[in-house]
């Protein structure tokens, strides 16, 4: 839509910081994941982030792809685990919790920021039509 | 007497010929984006944005709906399309309005 484009532009920023959430707490919930030594740990997500327009015209964000970190891991030594091998270790996921925790806050904010835009604009649309009624 | 017939005839074929440039004018003007083709055009937005809305609502009310704010921002777009779209219908009313009183 041509005259609310401010409106669909904020939106895909509220859609990629969405999906970063998304990411973020699908890494929180498997911070303690376990796994065999002999299979890859859960790999970390990333939401790699892209401008949609190069010149187009069409303004906002999407989500080019979304990455994977390194599948090696922690080892740790529970030997009591059922899934330790041979000499007692399991691998856990190589995730930091400072690390997420700090990503949450972002896309938490730059979410809120881009709903501020929504809102900002929406009343502007709004005293614009008001022009109309006088 | 001859003059008065000969003062109707050019008059008639005036008014004919000027009928057929208005109808050949209307096709220009809507071409050079007159205020029927912005009204058409803002008719049309209205309705996408409409359509947008409705089917976001029924996501939502079935438990399909993935983002939250998707809905809400077509329903906040729905709604300034409905208000922008009635503004110009009023003012194109009161501009009617505004002709009809002009004294003749």
């Amino acid at each position: 839509m041509a005259v609310f484009d401010t409106l669909g532009i904020s939106a895909s920023g509220l859609m990629v910081n969405r999906k970063w959430m998304d990411a973020v707490s699908d890494n929180i919930s498997n911070i303690n994941t376990v796994n065999p030594t002999n299979q890859d740990a859960f790999r970390e997500r990333f939401i790699n982030a892209q401008a949609v327009d190069y010149g187009s015209g069409t303004g906002g964000v999407r989500v080019a792809t979304a990455e994977f970190g390194s599948g090696e891991g922690r080892m740790v030594y529970e030997p009591d685990h059922p899934l330790a091998d041979k000499d007692g270790y399991v691998k856990y996921p190589d995730i930091d919790l400072g690390d997420q925790m700090t990503s949450l806050l972002m896309a938490q904010r730059a979410y809120q920021a881009n709903l501020a835009v929504v809102e900002r604009a929406t009343n502007a649309y709004q005293a614009a039509l008001r022009l109309g009624k006088g | 007497m001859t003059s008065p017939l000969s003062g109707i005839l050019p008059v008639g074929i005036g008014a004919i010929t000027g009928v057929a440039g208005a109808q050949t004018g209307v096709p220009q003007a809507q071409n050079a984006d007159g205020f029927a083709s912005v009204l058409a055009s803002s008719f049309d937005q209205l309705q996408s944005a409409q359509k947008t809305s409705d089917t976001l609502a029924t996501q939502a009310a079935t438990g399909d709906l993935k983002d939250v704010h998707d809905y809400m921002i077509a329903s906040n777009e729905a709604s300034l399309a409905t208000e922008m779209v009635v503004t110009i219908k009023n003012k194109a009313v009161e501009a009617f309005n505004e002709i009809m009183r002009m004294p003749v």
